[in-house]
Parts: C-alpha cells; structure tokens; sequence
C-alpha cells in the first residue's frame, strides 16, 4: 500500500527541470507561460525546480549544440531516478531550422530515451501541459518497474 | 509495570499524538492551506489540498544521491536532527491546558529547539559542499541572527507580563495566566510584541519576503541545492511542521485560555471529546494567523534582499518588540 502512495505520489507532484541547450528562447517562455495564473500547471502539481538533483522531469530545448552536449550529459547524469525526458519544440527533436550546422550535435534521442517529445516551434502552452502530464504518468509506471525490479530481486 | 506504561506514554506523545505523525499530518495540510489560498489569491485554481503530502511522498520514493564531495554522515543526518527537535518542541506546547512535557523554563527549552532546524540546515548545506549552498547558509545565519533577537524581547515581554514581578518561562502557567485575564493579544501593552512576533513566524518557516537563505529563483535553494529523495523530503517537511508548530507557538503565547471542557458520560469521554475540541479550536487558529502573516505577505511582496532582512528586524521588529517589554516593565 505505501509503495502504491509513492507511485501514486509520484505522478501528482512532478517539478520540472529545464535545460535549455541552444534554443532561441521561444519554447523557454512558453514553458514560463504554462505555470503562469493563466495556464497554471500547478493545478496538477507542476513546479520548476532550480537544481538536477530536485527534478521529475527534465525539460530539454534547442537543437543540442557542440557547447552545450557535454553539459547537458553532465546534467542528466544528477538526476535521481525516476525520471523523465521531455523534448521541448521541433528542434531537440529533428534539428529543425538549425540541422546541417556544424555545431549542432542534435537530435536529442542520440544522448538519451526521450520520453515524451512536444513538436512545433513553437509549441502551445496547452500541448506543453499535455505532454508534461503523460511523462508524469510515465514516471509512476518507472517507480512501479522498480518495484517489480527490486521484488524480483530478493 | 508502571515505569513501562509510563515509557509506552512517552512514546506515545513523541511519536504520535501531539508528536511527530501528528505535526507532520497538520503541518502538510497547513503549507497545502497556504499554497491553495496562495494561488486563490492570484487567481489560479492552484494544486490540491494535499499537495505538499504528495511531494513529500514523492521524495521518499526517489533516488538519495549524495555527491562525492560531500560528508556523508553529516549530509544525511542533518534532516533527521531537525524533524526530531521540532517533534519534540510539539510536546512543550500546552493544547489550551497541559502539555505532555513541562519544565520550569519552557521557553528557554523552546528558544533552544526552535535554533536546531536552522543549524542543521546549515550543517547539512555545508556538508554538502556546493557553493550555492555556500552563499545558502551564510545567509540563513544572517537570517538567523535577525529574527533571534526579536523572539527572545518578545519571550521576555510574555514572562515578566505573566509572572508579576519575576520572569514566568513556564508555558503552562502562561496559558493558565491567560485563562483567568484573558488572552494576552487584547492586554493593549502585548499588542507590539505580538505584532512583532507574527513578523517573527515567516522569517523562522522562511517564506517569500524573507527567504533569502532559499531564494529559489537566485542561489536554487540553497543549502538545499545538493540533496534528493527522502533526505530533501524530510527537509520540506521540517518546513511544512515549523509553519504549524511557529504559529501554535503564537497562539499559546497571545491567545491561550482555558479552552472548552466538555463533561459528558465518563470522565475519559469528556476528557477525550475536549481534547479533540481544543485541538481543532487550535488548528483553526493556527490557519488564521498562517493566512494572515504568511500567505497574505506572500501573496504582496516581493523577497527582501539580505542585508535589508537584517535591517527591517533590528530595527521595526525588534523595536515593537521593546517597545511591548519597557511598558511591561513599567507595570502596564
């Protein structure tokens, strides 16, 4: 029953970490936008959290660039498991506008299991919710592998 | 038999009722109080009742990762050195009437528990070895220092106005005083100390005006930037059990009495029925003066800077607070 409550705990208050690896800033104040009074992602528990170590779910925009993969791999690796991976817009995605460049190193499926990916460029507020939503789903179904895992274990 | 039933009672009121499931289960409903109204002020539909109970569960769950630089038994111990002093602080504090432990000093006792989750804030920040938590705790010391003074002249004032002549640190016989004169809020004299006492509750919790120490938009919460899972878990908490315990405080010391008593069938009944009465008069207090000096002043203000912190409490909180002690002093 208790491991029920911190699955269940898990998908009701996920905080988001944001990396931003090259982005224009676009999807960045759409993600803002989305905890705003207006959007208030809140409602389900949302919160952004300053540092890897407090993230549910790590929010990744832009287009993954040669000065920002080392640190983006950095950054992944503090984050306690369970977590997620949400691609933020078109470009962690495909590259988008910026593919071709040399100094983009993207699509952000290289690096790590994405979990969820948002498309457009930039994308709404209520499809960034959305998809924030379904990874905090994804995280409960993770803690409950782990689970399996540990119980198997023994 | 009767030393065990009566280390079984102990045990008891540590763990349980009024320890640290009950100050836990209360102090997560008051913090999901403050960020409903919170949001409700800001016209948002904000999260659910029970949002901080879910994060800290969350928590639990998670992975503990403690970095390479830090020191391990420090790091870890830190948290559960501050859940345990604020449990036990919940034992001096008389429930209108009795409280499970009483010295002849309670407030010094508290004034001294009150210190431990602060310190070991600091200890776990600096065991943890990051330089945001560096910044983190050199301001919670500042911080600290700020609100102690006021706390002790507002201590003061309550013991000389209670005792008479002499100083009275008893809780006990402080709420009993105000049951035979009336709570002390309406004795005009208190009046600046309780003023400065409510400025008091939001620098102690460390909410928005005053959070500096875990400004989270500018140093990412500082002393708390290194930890995960259930050790950051029971740091929220701690937070979450301060807002409850820092504002039954004030309603012991400025709104006490007799409270109800309920005679009705056997004695244990009514002794029961009237400890539950008291308990949700208590609550319901305790939400009131959390909506007035935290979620209010949240909802308003925007975070003062270190140095302004410091300033605004020596000088307009501490001097309410002086103000309440000479007039007492006085005889007033």
């Amino acid at each position: 029953m208790f491991n029920k409550l911190i699955a269940d705990s898990l998908s009701r208050s996920p905080w988001l970490y944001h990396i931003n690896t090259g982005s224009c800033n676009g999807c960045d104040i759409e993600l803002v936008a989305c905890l705003t009074p207006r959007y208030d992602a809140e409602r389900f528990g949302f919160k952004l959290a300053g540092s890897p170590r407090h993230a549910d779910i790590v929010v990744v925009s832009g287009p993954i660039t040669s000065q920002s993969k080392d640190r983006l791999i950095r950054t992944l690796e503090q984050v306690p498991r369970p977590f997620c991976v949400v691609s933020l817009g078109s470009c962690p995605r495909s590259g988008n506008v910026f593919k071709g460049s040399y100094s983009v190193e993207g699509p952000l499926e290289k690096y790590i299991h994405v979990d969820v990916s948002v498309a457009g460029c930039t994308p709404k507020p209520e499809a960034i919710i959305e998809g924030l939503y379904q990874a905090a789903r994804i995280l409960k179904e993770k803690r409950l592998a782990i689970q399996q895992e540990r119980k198997e274990a023994d | 038999m009767e030393l065990i039933l009566k280390a079984l009672g102990t045990l008891f009121s540590v763990l349980i009722y009024p320890g640290f499931l009950f100050v836990s289960a209360v102090g997560l409903l008051l913090a999901g109080f403050d960020r409903k109204v919170l949001a409700r002020m800001q016209k948002r539909v904000g999260p659910p009742l029970l949002q901080p109970a879910y994060d800290f569960f969350k928590l639990l769950g998670k992975e503990t990762l403690v970095p390479s630089r830090a020191n391990k038994a420090v790091f870890l111990a830190a948290p559960v050195i501050g859940t345990a002093s604020l449990a036990v602080m919940m034992l001096f504090l008389p429930i209108f009437g009795r409280a499970p432990l009483s010295l002849r000093a309670d407030l010094i006792v508290i004034l001294y528990l009150l210190t431990i989750p602060a310190v070991a804030l600091i200890l776990g920040g600096s065991a943890s070895g990051s330089p945001f938590a560096g910044i983190g705790i050199s301001r919670e010391m500042v911080v600290m220092m700020a609100y102690e003074l006021p706390l002790i002249l507002v201590f003061l004032a309550v013991a000389r106005k209670t005792g008479g002549s002499e100083l009275c640190f008893s809780l006990e016989r402080i709420v009993a005083w105000q049951a035979e004169h009336g709570p002390l809020l309406f004795h005009w004299a208190m009046i600046p100390a309780a003023l400065a006492m409510l400025f008091v509750i939001p620098a102690e919790v460390g909410t928005q005006p005053f959070d500096a120490a875990e400004a989270e938009t500018e140093i990412c919460e500082g002393p708390l930037i290194e930890y995960s899972g259930a050790p950051l878990g029971l740091f929220k908490l701690n937070t979450a059990i301060k807002m409850f315990l820092m504002t039954a405080l004030f309603c012991t010391l400025f709104l006490g009495g007799s409270g109800v008593t309920v005679t009705l069938g056997p004695i244990w009944l009514g002794a029961a029925l009237s400890a539950l009465l008291n308990t949700l008069i208590l609550l319901a207090l305790c939400l009131a003066v959390t909506l007035l000096c935290m979620t209010l002043v949240h909802a308003v203000t925007a975070r003062l800077k270190i140095e302004h912190l410091f300033r605004f409490y020596w000088t307009v909180v501490a001097g309410l607070a002086l103000i309440s002690l000479i007039l007492v002093w006085l005889g007033l």
